[in-house]
């Protein structure tokens, strides 16, 4: 299947009715205000008070009947990807406190977890990352029956396929968290050249732009964009195709303000005029700062999916499991996406997020726009070309 | 020159030294202000009604009520007080034994003793850090199936599987601040009067009579000063901590750390202005003591002099 | 009086029991961790990355790969040496200098700083140092724009910051311990004032600098927060590329070959410089602190 056919797949499930009460609660007002509210002391008090801004509450789902779920839960994440609300609310009803670890990279994480006894629970890996961890045996495959909530017929297959290991079967290791794309940020009080491409973005930045772009400290996106400004495919491990990667990325470096995955920042303050970018980092930036545009590369580049996932011998396993059927409640994720503004993946979800979500163009794109885009292969997380290159690249 | 007390330093009453004492003063001031400056902002924007660090938006007390609220910031804080607390007993305790013991051993083993406690300091936290979990996790792969068995084999359920902990964190920290404890100590014991430490060591009888009175009082400013570096080390170190901590237990510097990536709030303003409150205290209480200890010395040191320099031709 | 046989036996046991927990520390936690580093240097990378065992000189000859962050580690460490040397020396000397009150207060004002988080005091310059800090002030003020953020100068700043007080505080140490009354017979004795500084001053307060010097040197060395929050990335020590390597593209073996050069780089780069300086002192003894 290709990019085209899912987006297509993917655009008709999302033209279901909402209810008016349904739009009445998801007013942007009400998700601001729930944010606000999270940022008061003892405001966590009691979720079953406060439904009217689509926080969720105990109507929309309860903790397991006589499981005891501990009171601890450590999550392992991306940086502004979650929405503290959700968390507090999760907290309120089932008591267990969670801790939100954010890393990098799925490269950091793989790391840590080669390593061993890092004490995590639940993972959000990505796509690309199942093949590696299955065969290491570094996650559990979900146990459905404490999923109630979740109804994998609701999702998009083919964002859905790149959890199973073996690969083709039937065992899930995994279900979509959100989706997105890897492109890139400007900010057009100061960026008036036009960028549609990783070509504009590479050369702008090592030209006119010189000291105001970042790129992420992670070698699959980087150095796969920078593939993809030559010309080749976002998940080639061919030698000649990485050595050009690497004499361009050698070329920016000293334009670069940054090589850092932490762009958010300096984006803000203005340090920097241009980024590459998440899709829900994108979305916060153009939201608080309407200057800053989201781009999709038109030369190509990545969409990413992102799971839930079980950590192998996760020591709060009841409440990694509750968290995970918590937030595979449509309202739920409405509420959390509210917050992170990464697109979703259940159509349930999806139809009842805010018109304004749904048309917004960062989060669903046209389905034109994603016609070159490459998911990450398995191969990319472990090629060791690719990560001598980076890292050689960092120390140069 | 005449013996006794020795004078004042004279105070510079020409011109120039005038001159050259409020360069330094300037100087001071501007290097006090360079320290300063950031922590001010910390401890400013720890009051921040606002959610962002950097953007003032009005005073408020409720980031110290929400840090004091949240159990992962308090277990992060009591974690690395035990760390930091079992770091100084044991890397006094050792080390200060280690100083006593090196000052009658031959010399061969006093030099390959002196060679590791220089290694100790000389290599790196990040190095450690490294180095130690890698040993840890090759430990714990072949200590715990070894357990398994002996537990399997007398017949108990539910063998113990050793893992990373507070425990391993202390255990790195010990290393490098035992080794400047040791060293400290050393340092101390050389200035001391040698025959009271051997006569400490051969009054065998009441060797650890002889040792509390005489030659513990002794070394109490290095001891002290050991175990306070320690301490310091221990709570504020972020490199070998976040190799060697094990599950669920992070120590505060690695709480901050996640909380900078995840988005830095005043939350940690307000944390950091707490503990610099708690150490400032500690500080004050510690320094009353340590001039008491310091004025007693003085005073031993003044009559030593006094007597080697008449004894001196 | 000789000691007997028997008491001579007692105090070796004592002795050894005294040794006992340092050195069985220091086997566990130092020796042995060594060995798995020397071990892991001669291994290959596994394929999803880790350690793989073998016997091969390769990651050792990869070593020159590594060479800018190795240097950029050591310029600024022994630049960040110098600074906070040429400017903690005056304060040290005006701490030692004042009266018993007002210098115990100064002294713990030079500490205090070093009781805030490590971490939390160098994120506080990202703010300071960031466009809309000290860029902004001096734009405003008709400087120009200028960027000093992610630059040698911000890691240089915080490296300075950061260290200072390790600087001052063996210097102080030393200073104040200084017999006045030298000073006073240099100048009774017409020697002027810098005169008396080289001269007098500075060879006798030559042990605190020397622990001083130690004291911030190696740390920096090691450094790796320092660049990574102020240099954007850019600025890579070798603790960097350490980290990267062991936390970013798994290679062990490599990661283990450069720390242990990194090892014997400092331990040889420390012994001759404490070696020389105590030969300028004319000591025998060679002492870290």
């Amino acid at each position: 299947m290709t990019n085209e056919q899912f987006w297509r797949i993917h655009e008709d499930l999302t033209k279901g009715r909402i209810s008016r009460r349904r739009l009445l609660e998801m007013t942007g007002i009400g998700a601001a205000a729930a944010v606000l509210a999270a940022c008061t002391p003892g405001s966590a008090a009691s979720p079953a008070a406060s439904s009217g801004n689509g926080e969720p509450t105990a109507a929309d789902w309860s903790p397991p009947k006589g499981v005891a779920l501990g009171d601890k839960l450590y999550i392992t994440t991306w940086p502004n990807y979650h929405n503290p609300r959700t968390i507090e609310i999760f907290t309120a009803l089932t008591g267990v406190k969670v801790e939100l670890n954010p890393l990098g990279s799925n490269e950091e994480m793989l790391a840590k977890l080669l390593i061993g006894a890092t004490g995590w629970d639940v993972l959000v890996p990505t796509n690309y990352t199942f093949e590696t961890y299955g065969k290491k045996g570094l996650l559990e495959p979900l146990d459905m029956v404490r999923l109630p909530h979740l109804d994998t017929s609701r999702y998009d297959q083919k964002l859905l396929a790149n959890a199973d290991y073996p690969a083709g079967s039937k065992t899930l290791y995994g279900f979509n968290k959100n989706w997105g794309t890897t492109g890139f940020t400007y900010n057009k009080k100061h960026v008036s050249k036009p960028m549609a491409t990783w070509k504009d973005f590479f050369d702008l930045a090592r030209s006119d732009y010189s000291g105001k772009a970042t790129i992420h400290d992670y070698q699959l996106t980087s150095i796969g964009n920078a593939l993809v400004y030559h010309g080749y495919s976002f998940n080639s491990v061919d030698e000649k195709e990485l050595l050009k990667a690497e004499e361009l990325l050698l070329n920016v470096k000293p334009h670069l303000f940054a090589i850092t995955s932490d762009y958010q920042p300096p984006m803000r303050a203005e340090d920097a005029w241009m980024a590459m970018t998440w899709t829900n980092d994108g979305a916060q930036l153009h939201a608080d700062i309407p200057e800053i545009e989201y781009v999709i590369g038109s030369d190509g580049g990545e969409i990413w999916s992102d799971f839930f996932a079980v950590v192998a011998g996760a020591a709060h396993r009841e409440a990694a499991y509750a968290f995970l059927d918590f937030m595979a409640v449509p309202r739920v994720q409405v509420f959390d996406a509210s917050f992170h503004k990464a697109p979703l993946v259940d159509n349930a979800a999806i139809a009842l997020q805010p018109a304004d979500v749904r048309s917004n163009k960062i989060g669903y794109p046209d389905a034109a726009q994603l016609t070159k885009l490459e998911f990450g292969t398995a191969e990319l997380l472990t090629n060791e070309a690719r990560a001598a290159l980076w890292a050689r690249f960092k120390s140069a | 020159m005449s013996g006794g007390s020795a004078p004042p330093p004279r105070p510079a009453v020409d011109g120039a030294g005038r001159w050259i004492d409020r360069l330094f003063s300037a100087h001071a001031i501007a290097l006090y202000l360079f320290l300063y400056v950031p922590i001010s902002l910390v401890v400013l924007f720890s009051f921040n009604a606002g959610d962002r660090t950097g953007e003032l938006r009005g005073l408020s007390l409720r980031w110290y009520e929400r840090a004091l609220d949240d159990p992962f910031a308090t277990g992060a804080l009591a974690n690395s007080l035990i760390v930091g607390a079992w770091t100084a007993v044991l890397a006094t305790t050792m080390g200060t034994l280690a100083a006593l013991a090196l000052q009658r051993t031959p010399k061969a083993v006093r030099a390959v003793f002196d060679a590791i406690t220089y290694v100790a300091i000389i290599i790196p936290g990040i190095v450690i850090g490294i180095a130690t979990l890698i040993f840890f996790v090759n430990l714990f792969a072949w200590i715990n199936p070894q357990l398994a068995a002996v537990w399997a084999v007398a017949g108990l359920s539910g063998p113990p599987k050793i893992g990373t902990g507070l425990h391993t964190i202390v255990a790195a920290h010990v290393l490098f601040t035992m080794a400047i404890v040791t060293v400290l100590v050393r340092a101390r014991l050389a200035g001391m009067d040698r025959s009271l430490t051997e006569a400490s060591f051969d009054l065998f009888a009441t060797p650890f009579r002889t040792f509390v009175e005489v030659t513990l009082p002794q070394l109490r400013p290095a001891i002290i000063a050991g175990a306070l570096l320690s301490f310091t080390f221990s709570f504020d170190d972020y490199v070998i901590a976040s190799f060697v901590a094990g599950p669920g237990k992070p120590t505060l510097p690695m709480y901050i750390f996640s909380s900078i990536r995840r988005g830095i709030t005043p939350e940690i303003n307000a944390i950091a202005t707490m503990v610099l409150t708690m150490t400032a205290m500690l500080l004050v209480v510690v320094g009353l003591i340590y001039r008491r200890s310091l004025r007693a010395t003085a005073a031993q040191r003044a009559a030593e002099r006094l007597d080697a320099e008449e004894g001196a031709p | 009086m000789a000691p007997t046989g028997r008491r001579r036996w007692r105090s070796t046991i004592a002795t050894v029991l005294l040794l006992l927990p340092a050195g069985a520390w220091y086997a566990l936690m130092l020796l042995a961790p060594l060995v798995i580093l020397v071990v892991f240097s001669f291994g290959d990378r596994a394929p999803e990355g880790g350690y793989l065992p073998a016997l091969t000189f390769a990651n050792y000859q990869e070593l020159p790969t590594r060479s800018t962050a190795f240097f950029n580690a050591l310029w600024m460490a022994t630049g960040g040496t110098l600074l906070c040397l040429v400017v903690g020396f005056p304060l040290a000397y005006y701490l030692a200098t004042r009266a018993g009150s007002k210098r115990t207060l100064l002294l713990v004002l030079v500490v205090v700083p070093f009781w805030t988080s490590f971490l939390i005091r160098t994120y506080a310059w990202l703010t300071i140092l960031g466009n809309k800090g000290i860029p902004a002030l001096l734009d405003s003020l008709g400087f120009g724009h200028v960027v000093l953020l992610n630059t040698p100068f911000a890691v240089m700043l915080g490296i300075v910051y950061n260290y200072l007080p390790l600087m001052v505080f063996p210097l102080y140490v030393s200073l104040e311990r200084l017999d006045k009354r030298l000073i006073e017979a240099s100048k009774d004795l017409g020697a002027g004032r810098w005169a008396t500084f080289r001269q007098v001053t500075l060879p006798l307060s030559s042990a605190g600098l020397l622990s001083g010097v130690i004291l911030v040197f190696i740390p920096i060395m090691g450094e790796y927060i320092i660049p990574a929050m102020l240099g954007g990335g850019k600025v890579f020590f070798i603790g960097n590329a350490l980290v990267d390597l062991f936390l970013q593209s798994r290679n062990w073996p490599f990661g283990s070959a450069v720390a242990i050069v990194l090892i014997l780089v400092i331990l040889v780069a420390v012994t001759v410089y404490l070696w020389l300086g105590s030969r300028g002192r004319g000591t025998r003894e060679v002492s870290l602190l």
